[in-house]
């Protein structure tokens, strides 16, 4: 038999093609076993859950700043009694100023005079952390947007990028101006920004937030939005609720009852 | 030896070998998975800090602390991968206080190298050290 050499090679390719094409045949399925990778981390997995607060400000008590003095107390929050250099995570807005792009046609005398609560939305399209040049804010892997202090240079883009004043300014050492320190958290330096972090060092303990916890009146919800069967989801679907400016597209994940 | 002699002792050697075989290959893949099982609920306990002895070596640790210290902020402010695992199979939760639960004594642990070595970290500028939380 007379074979040439251009013959061979491509009797030889055919055969290859054919005995790659029938290992895979032969070789089921089950043999390339999947790797499972998450056994080997206890990382969790980025957007699984999504922490969310509900408010319902006709139980918020009218005088009552429990929560304010409770979370402030925990994370060393200063407070230097002059509204310049004042920092704030959590605090009582009046309602127009919580909603201003609401409507306020003929509303009832109540609600002119109902105070709401606020804090760091934890928006899911946060524009604070677009606004941070040094990755110092960023949105974690459960929903909550958290600061790295470490990181913060102090630039302040992030204040100017929260619509909701959420984010306050270190203008002086916090240190001096704590009458008692809170031995759990750590407390600030002068020149970093700093904002609610929704308890994230409670949370990691099983516990749910300062402010939810020392409620007297029990006006907040807290729990996992992207759960259908949480107690959150059930009261907003049982409730009318607002956002804070939904207009502006960045959905909080803090609701309010009116 | 008769041939059908012959035959039956190469069949019951070939089976032998097979049925071995097969047991090798079916006990490694029972030991596999039932690791496997084990990881998850392994992970998912909360890490208990086990404080009769360090992560690492004292040679190792005083050489390379800051990088532990760096790692592990990265690792559980960003990731949420809190858990530590040594070499040695323990497990530490990533915080600095994991660490000021043994070295609670910052003049004599921190203070006295690093004036030493004349680096000035900045942790206790926002972290409470234990030393003034007793105050």
């Amino acid at each position: 038999m007379n074979q040439d050499r251009r013959d061979f090679i491509r009797k030889a390719g055919i055969g290859a093609l054919a005995g790659i094409g029938a290992a895979a045949g032969l070789i089921p399925l089950f043999a390339l076993e999947k790797t499972d990778t998450s056994v080997f981390s206890d990382k969790p997995v980025p957007g699984k859950t999504r922490w969310g607060m509900l408010i319902d400000t006709r139980k918020c008590g009218e005088g009552c700043s429990e929560c304010v003095a409770r979370c402030h107390h925990d994370h060393n929050v200063p407070d230097f009694g002059k509204s310049k250099s004042e920092v704030k995570w959590i605090w009582k807005s009046g309602y127009e100023q919580a909603f201003p792009t609401a409507s306020k046609q003929f509303q009832s005398n109540d609600l002119a005079h109902r105070k709401v609560l606020t804090l760091c939305n934890h928006c899911a399209e946060p524009p604070c952390t677009r606004a941070c040049p040094t990755e110092a804010t960023f949105r974690r892997w459960d929903g909550i947007v958290s600061m790295d202090y470490h990181r913060c240079i102090g630039c302040r883009f992030c204040m100017a990028a929260c619509p909701y004043g959420s984010r306050s300014f270190n203008w002086e050492d916090p240190r001096p101006a704590l009458k008692t320190l809170s031995p759990t958290y750590p407390t600030r330096e002068r020149g970093v920004v700093e904002k609610c972090n929704f308890c994230s060092e409670r949370l990691v303990k099983g516990q749910l937030p300062a402010c939810v916890e020392s409620c007297p009146e029990k006006a907040l919800s807290f729990g996992d939005l992207n759960d259908p069967k949480s107690e959150i989801r059930m009261m907003l679907a049982s409730n009318e609720t607002m956002q804070r400016k939904p207009e502006l597209g960045t959905l909080p994940s803090v609701f309010y009852i009116i | 030896m008769s041939k059908p002699v012959q035959t039956a002792v190469a069949c019951i050697i070939a089976i032998a070998v097979f049925t071995g075989a097969w047991l090798f290959m079916q006990s490694g893949h029972g030991a596999a998975s039932s690791a496997h099982a084990a990881m998850p609920s392994a992970a998912a306990k909360p890490a208990t800090v086990d404080s009769t002895r360090c992560i690492a070596q004292t040679e190792w640790m005083r050489a390379h602390h800051m990088q532990v210290l760096n790692q592990w902020r990265h690792d559980s402010v960003r990731e949420g991968n809190r858990t530590h695992v040594t070499r040695d199979g323990r497990r530490f939760d990533k915080s600095l206080n994991t660490c000021l639960g043994c070295h609670a004594s910052n003049p004599m642990f921190c203070f006295m190298c690093h004036q030493y070595a004349n680096v000035k970290p900045t942790c206790w500028n926002c972290h409470i050290s234990p030393m003034e939380s007793n105050k």
